[in-house]
């Protein structure tokens, strides 16, 4: 766990970011709230606020008296989600560090395409 | 925010005054077994002196003439004093860890006093059966007495009587020293020891600046070990007040 | 939401000395509970009078709505085991084992068991031959195995190495999501148990500092590093927590930072560090972290 981000926003994007790696495949149980405690060593109701979370937005639904599972279409919906924030968390910073060292965006898109074709 | 409220789950005082009883005798070593080894050493003692002084004469019926100066012998009386050591540690090793368990004050000192009467009573159960061995073997074949001494009189019932008052007594001093022990430690100890000192000493001198010696010697005589026995209840009844008063505002410290 | 423990205006004076001085607060039911502080902040004095082992000087305390003094029925619920606790000298190990339940009525004997084999707990010592560790571990599976609905730890680990701490985070954690149960938890390892807590009280020289959910200070405060007058520009009117420096360097603690002052710390070419529980609390009650660590 990282310090000073929300220990339960992390759990979250652990889930996600399982559901969207294919490891969590939809209609699937996720472990227990009690069992992603003992796992990360956290406190079971901050694990119960990150997997809330997700109930809240959908990606996981309740099935009483048995536990959580990924509800359908949620890889799709989460990959759309997180394409909408890939340009605030990684292109925004990057032309910031970028600026500081006096590349210019045509350089900076010049290297892009050079390391993706290499 | 609401407040949480009990599930009332607490064990009845009588259940939890027996819980007390039992944290004293859980480790028997100290309040029960090494009293016994002092007994015992005490009575080989007695027994190894009467030996001597058959062997010395060379004639046991010696011994008789003797017999005079053993009931006159106060070697029982050291084994009601260490009573008031047995309390004083089984309380002071007690008492912060009885409270660090959630035990109130107030039931582990009753515990604590339940637990000196249940001894007393064991005790004096034990003096009447030595003693009567005592009388019996005619004082263990060498006229030995050390459970029957003069200071108990002559009829058993009267003896136990004499003997529990005198355990009673000597636990309840023992609780008291305690409780100043654990609300002042070594420290107040002294204080009460040299309190106590003085407070006798003051008695013996105003007795004395008012002649009223003969009068104590007379009272003494007119009670006799019967009723001075019973008139201790009184002490032992205030000793075990003044001890609950110190131990209800004694916090346990590390 | 339902509080177990409540105090209003809660004092607690030596002489001259103020241990603990207008302390209100609620520890909530079934949580967990982290009473933080330097050593001789009051942590003791306050878990001491939740419990009923020391007197108040001045206000109330409520445990489950009643007060705590000499009371058998709230007192039944309560497990304090001090980081200092005295137990009967003669005592062994299992003696106290043997004791303790009586007085615990939520005791779970098998877990005990599991623990003292866990803990490598040799039953037939006698306490006083015990090393620190041991005894630490003695108050640990006291306080765990009793599940008392309201447990106090304080400083529980002293002398235990990192296993046996792992050790007792772990069991902590597992019987705690099996039986819900109040624990406050005293420390100043912060580092080692801020994932476990729920909620965080600070207490420094007497007096509450922070009271607030674990997640909330998670992320509350942030370290803004850079050439000082990019850094002076940067934090303005904000509060600050704290500062340090090197020579043109700043280093410069202020409360939580939204996306956007995130994104204008980075555009003004500045560095921005997490704070952790631990050197929050070090920030706010002004010790050196050094000096901090050096109290344990």
């Amino acid at each position: 766990m990282d310090e000073g981000r929300p220990i339960f926003l992390q759990i979250a994007e652990q889930i996600e970011n399982d559901i969207i790696s294919g490891q969590l495949p939809e209609e699937t149980q996720v472990p227990s709230t009690n069992e992603f405690a003992a796992f990360h060593r956290i406190n079971p109701a901050t694990a119960g606020k990150g997997v809330n979370l997700l109930v809240e937005a959908g990606v996981l639904y309740k099935r009483r008296g048995i536990g959580m599972f990924v509800a359908e279409g949620a890889r799709a919906r989460l990959i759309d989600d997180r394409r909408t924030r890939f340009a605030d968390q990684y292109v925004t910073p990057l032309l910031a560090e970028a600026a500081k060292l006096g590349i210019t965006p045509e350089q900076l898109s010049t290297m892009i395409t050079e390391r993706s074709t290499s | 925010m609401t407040t949480a409220t009990l599930t009332p789950s607490t064990p009845r005082l009588s259940r939890r005054l027996g819980d007390i009883v039992r944290l004293h005798l859980a480790n028997p070593m100290t309040v029960i077994v090494v009293p016994l080894l002092v007994l015992t050493a005490m009575f080989a003692v007695m027994i190894a002196i009467a030996l001597m002084i058959v062997i010395g004469t060379g004639d046991s019926s010696a011994a008789a003439s003797f017999s005079k100066g053993f009931q006159y012998s106060g070697t029982s009386f050291y084994i009601f004093v260490y009573m008031m050591v047995v309390a004083v540690q089984a309380m002071n090793a007690t008492f912060a860890y009885a409270l660090g368990l959630g035990v109130t004050r107030r039931d582990y000192y009753l515990g604590s006093a339940v637990t000196w009467v249940l001894f007393s009573v064991a005790w004096s159960i034990l003096f009447l059966v030595l003693g009567a061995i005592e009388q019996a073997t005619r004082g263990w074949g060498m006229n030995v007495r050390m459970f029957t001494a003069i200071y108990y009189g002559e009829e058993p019932v009267g003896r136990a009587v004499i003997v529990f008052c005198a355990f009673l007594f000597f636990f309840f001093a023992g609780t008291a020293a305690a409780a100043v022990f654990v609300r002042w430690k070594a420290l107040g100890v002294t204080v009460m020891l040299v309190g106590l000192a003085f407070v006798l000493v003051g008695l013996g001198f105003i007795v004395t600046l008012t002649a009223n010696w003969p009068a104590v010697g007379a009272w003494f005589v007119a009670s006799g070990p019967l009723g001075v026995a019973l008139w201790s209840l009184v002490l032992t009844a205030l000793l075990a007040v003044a001890g609950w008063a110190l131990l209800r505002r004694a916090t346990p410290r590390g | 939401m339902t509080a177990v423990v409540r105090t209003r205006g809660l004092s607690r004076h030596y002489g001259d000395v103020t241990a603990v001085d207008d302390v209100s607060i609620e520890f909530e039911q079934n949580r967990i509970h982290g009473l933080l502080g330097r050593n001789g902040a009051g942590k003791t004095t306050l878990m001491s009078l939740l419990t009923g082992q020391e007197f108040a000087s001045a206000g109330t305390i409520e445990v489950f709505g009643q007060s705590p003094v000499e009371n058998a029925d709230v007192l039944s619920h309560v497990s304090f085991i001090r980081e200092s606790q005295r137990y009967p000298e003669d005592f062994q190990v299992r003696h106290v084992l043997a004791t303790a339940p009586r007085f615990l009525p939520h005791w779970d004997q098998e877990f005990a068991d599991r623990l003292v084999e866990e803990f490598r707990l040799p039953v037939k010592r006698r306490i006083k031959k015990l090393s620190r560790g041991q005894l630490s571990a003695v108050g640990v599976i006291v306080g765990l195995a009793g599940r008392a609905p309201l447990t106090f730890f304080d400083e529980p680990y002293l002398g235990l190495d990192a296993v046996a701490r792992q050790l007792f985070y772990d069991r902590l954690l597992e019987d705690y999501s099996e039986h819900p149960r109040t624990i406050v938890l005293s420390t100043h390892l912060i580092d080692e148990v801020a994932n476990l807590l729920e909620h965080v009280v600070v207490i420094d020289d007497g007096r509450i500092i922070v009271d607030e959910d674990a997640e909330t200070l998670r992320g509350s405060a942030t370290t803004v590093v850079g050439p000082r007058t990019a850094v002076d520009a940067f934090v303005g009117t904000r509060e600050v927590l704290g500062r340090e420096g090197i020579g043109g360097l700043a280093s410069v603690t202020v409360a939580g930072l939204d996306a956007d002052e995130r994104r204008d710390a980075a555009a003004a070419g500045l560095e921005l560090a997490p704070v952790s529980l631990q050197q929050l609390v070090v920030r706010l009650t002004g010790t050196s972290e050094k000096e901090f660590e050096k109290s344990a």
